[in-house]
């Protein structure tokens, strides 16, 4: 039976599934909003990796993304592995070339560099989310257009206009601002655009030398506009890779793969029936000290599985 | 008088130095989230962060009763100088009466510095005080010799805790020390207890060493910085830090050119980047960066308080090293709104550049 390897990214905003088999061709894939249930989406979205490839026999399983430990731990993950890691593995498998790789996501933004074929150093944005997709989801709303339309009609700008754009809350206020000027909706698009690009070097770039060849990707790399400031910006053509916005999740999932081929062990996956067990997740208060961590519960068919969330470890490390 | 002092790192060398001299000691708490959201809600805005915190540890202490808080200064322009001070306005504005003896070099004011030698010697004989002070300078010395075997070591224990549990029992024989004998023998049986731990070894060439650099205090002081030794512990790297007890006060207190040797020359090691000394630790930090690149340690870590402008040089120094030397730095902001996930994904994430770089060596090679 023909091997496949899941990979599961479970973003702040959106979770990614993908299959891929031995040559690293993508079989299944799916994008979904995460609405605050990861558990429950991943479970739907096995389910129908599993409806479409039932006859594969699940070589390993990885698992990245911001909520990587508790949800490896429940689908018994053999890898799981920061997100910089995981895009930049998946980067490198359709771009071999790449040098600098440009990933935002909805609320992460990060640039890695590439030297010689591996990761030499990275950057992620730390204490705003102001050059995030979150910004621009946050901003097309608030110009009544959906966030899919944004890049092109960002596009038809004709002139340009200087969105202050180093916080999204005093971005607001600059664009209402500038509307009243008799700016059009194309052109305050394209200087939020800009603005992004603006503060994406600035925060995370922070005067590093860029080299060619740029590779664009994470969910705001589906917006042209944005694409088409960073290549201003850096005087250069930039990539957009066909699978964008499940990079990561491919990652993930050759990372799993190259794991099992390395150490030669079966996969610790506990099975598509994990998607018929219940899970319920509580948390409480714990009173043992001033610090008064929120423990959160995960409990599978009414059984705890684990416990996490404990500054101490009196918690986490009691997990049946 | 209920004496108290900062918490940062172990607390029971300060609480033996005053209780030796027959004072009442109030121990602080370690630092909580309670602690943090005092100092935080009454420390002006744009403070630095450890400033915050060690209010919030004088706010508690208080509430135990304490009425004379014993800290140090600072010296150059970092507002860690002004700490004292700020503080004890606050402090008053908020209605307590305390007193504050706050310890400087000596050799910028010896008067004020013997003044408060005298506050805290009373009626002890010099003799007295001279031992006490060598006790607890044994007590310092030794304990951070254990600590930095633990924060080798713990990176490869079989069963994860095992050393983090001994360290706490340990620090508790510490806490029951009355001479200089006491820590020796304290000492000699911490290490048997370490070396007891059973130790899944790894290939050297595998081994990380990590270096932890910047301001002080959030660098001595787990409960602040997200137990990052214990972090990198483990992910399986080894960790060192640019700072220790004992190394301060060998530098800012002991007036013996031979003692300030250590520090003379990381400063040294720093005089490229940062010629003179801007305030805090930068010029430290710059210099341990080069010093623990020079004792083949595969990266650093670089630790500043939102807001610490001293180290907001240094991170733009870091910058530039980075590029000319091809060392792996991760610079991190601590404060009250640091978020693990996110610290985690990046120390992660630079372990594996890190590991990387060591495996296209060794491939090269």
């Amino acid at each position: 039976m023909e091997k496949i390897y899941i990979g599961v990214d479970v973003g702040s905003v959106s979770i990614k599934v993908v299959a891929i088999d031995e040559n690293n061709e993508v079989l299944f894939n799916s994008y979904v909003r995460n609405v605050g249930q990861p558990i429950d989406t991943v479970k739907d979205e096995l389910a129908k990796l599993h409806n479409e490839l039932p006859d594969k026999e699940i070589g390993g399983v990885g698992v990245t993304g911001s909520g990587r430990q508790l949800l490896g731990y429940i689908l018994g993950a053999d890898v799981i592995k920061n997100e910089i890691t995981a895009h930049a593995t998946a980067t490198l498998h359709f771009h071999p070339d790449a040098s600098t790789i440009f990933e935002i996501g909805g609320q992460d933004s990060k640039l890695i560099i590439i030297n010689d074929g591996t990761i030499a150093d990275f950057a992620m944005n730390t204490v705003c989310a102001a050059g995030t997709g979150s910004f621009l989801d946050h901003q097309a709303q608030r110009l009544g257009i959906k966030i899919e339309e944004f890049g092109e009609i960002a596009l038809t700008a004709k002139r340009d206009v200087r969105i202050a754009g180093r916080c999204t809350v005093f971005a607001e206020s600059d664009m209402i601002s500038k509307q009243q000027y008799g700016f059009s909706k194309a052109e305050i698009l394209k200087g939020l655009s800009k603005a992004l690009v603006r503060n994406y070097m600035n925060n995370l770039v922070r005067g590093r030398k860029l080299k060619p060849v740029f590779v664009f990707q994470g969910g705001v790399a589906a917006n042209i506009a944005i694409k088409k400031a960073f290549e201003e910006e850096v005087g250069h053509e930039v990539i957009v890779p066909k699978y964008y916005d499940i990079m990561g999740a491919i990652g993930i999932a050759m990372l799993a793969k190259d794991e099992m081929k390395r150490t030669g062990n079966s996969t610790k996956f506990k099975g598509f029936e994990v998607s018929e067990e219940k899970f319920e997740t509580t948390s409480f208060i714990c009173k043992a000290c001033p610090n008064e961590c929120e423990i959160i519960q995960i409990k599978a068919n009414g059984k705890v599985i684990a416990m996490t969330g404990d500054r101490c470890g009196r918690y986490s490390n009691s997990v049946i | 008088m209920k004496i108290t002092f900062p918490y940062m790192g172990s607390p029971y060398m300060y609480e033996k130095l005053f209780s030796l001299l027959g004072h009442e000691v109030i121990t602080p708490p370690r630092p909580s989230q309670r602690t943090i959201n005092y100092g935080v809600k009454y420390s002006p805005e744009f403070a630095c962060f450890p400033l915050k915190v060690i209010l919030g540890t004088y706010l508690e202490a208080l509430e135990l009763g304490a009425d004379t808080i014993v800290t140090s200064g600072g010296n150059g322009p970092c507002r860690a100088g002004y700490y004292g001070e700020a503080q004890k306005k606050i402090l008053k504005n908020m209605g307590y009466d305390v007193e504050f003896i706050i310890f400087d070099e000596p050799k910028r004011d010896l008067k004020t510095f013997l003044e408060n030698v005298k506050k805290i010697k009373v009626n002890n004989s010099w003799r007295q005080v001279i031992k006490t002070v060598k006790t607890v300078y044994d007590m310092a010395k030794s304990m951070d010799k254990v600590e930095k075997i633990i924060e080798t070591k713990r990176a490869y224990e079989c069963n994860k805790g095992e050393f983090t549990k001994a360290w706490h029992e340990i620090t508790e024989e510490y806490r029951k020390i009355e001479s200089s004998e006491d820590v020796k023998r304290v000492e000699k049986k911490a290490i048997e207890r370490l070396n007891s731990i059973k130790i899944c070894e790894v290939p050297e060439e595998e081994k990380i060493r990590i270096g932890i650099v910047g301001e002080i205090y959030v660098v001595m002081e787990p409960s602040i910085n997200g137990n990052i030794e214990e972090v990198l512990n483990a992910y399986g790297a080894e960790v060192e830090r640019s700072h220790y007890i004992s190394e301060w006060i060998d530098f800012n207190l002991i007036p013996l050119p031979s003692y300030k040797e250590k520090e003379h020359q990381i400063l040294k090691k720093g005089e490229e980047y940062i010629e003179i000394i801007i305030g805090g630790h930068a010029k430290q930090s710059v210099g341990a960066i080069i010093d623990f690149m020079e004792r083949g340690f595969d990266g650093v870590i670089h630790l500043k308080p939102f807001g610490c402008l001293p180290e907001l040089v240094s991170q733009s120094v870091i910058d530039k090293i980075m590029r000319e030397y091809d060392y792996p730095i991760l610079s991190l902001s601590v404060d009250e709104q640091m978020a693990i996930a996110n610290v985690l994904t990046r120390i992660e994430a630079f372990l594996d550049v890190i590991k990387l770089k060591k495996h296209r060596k060794r491939i090269a090679r």
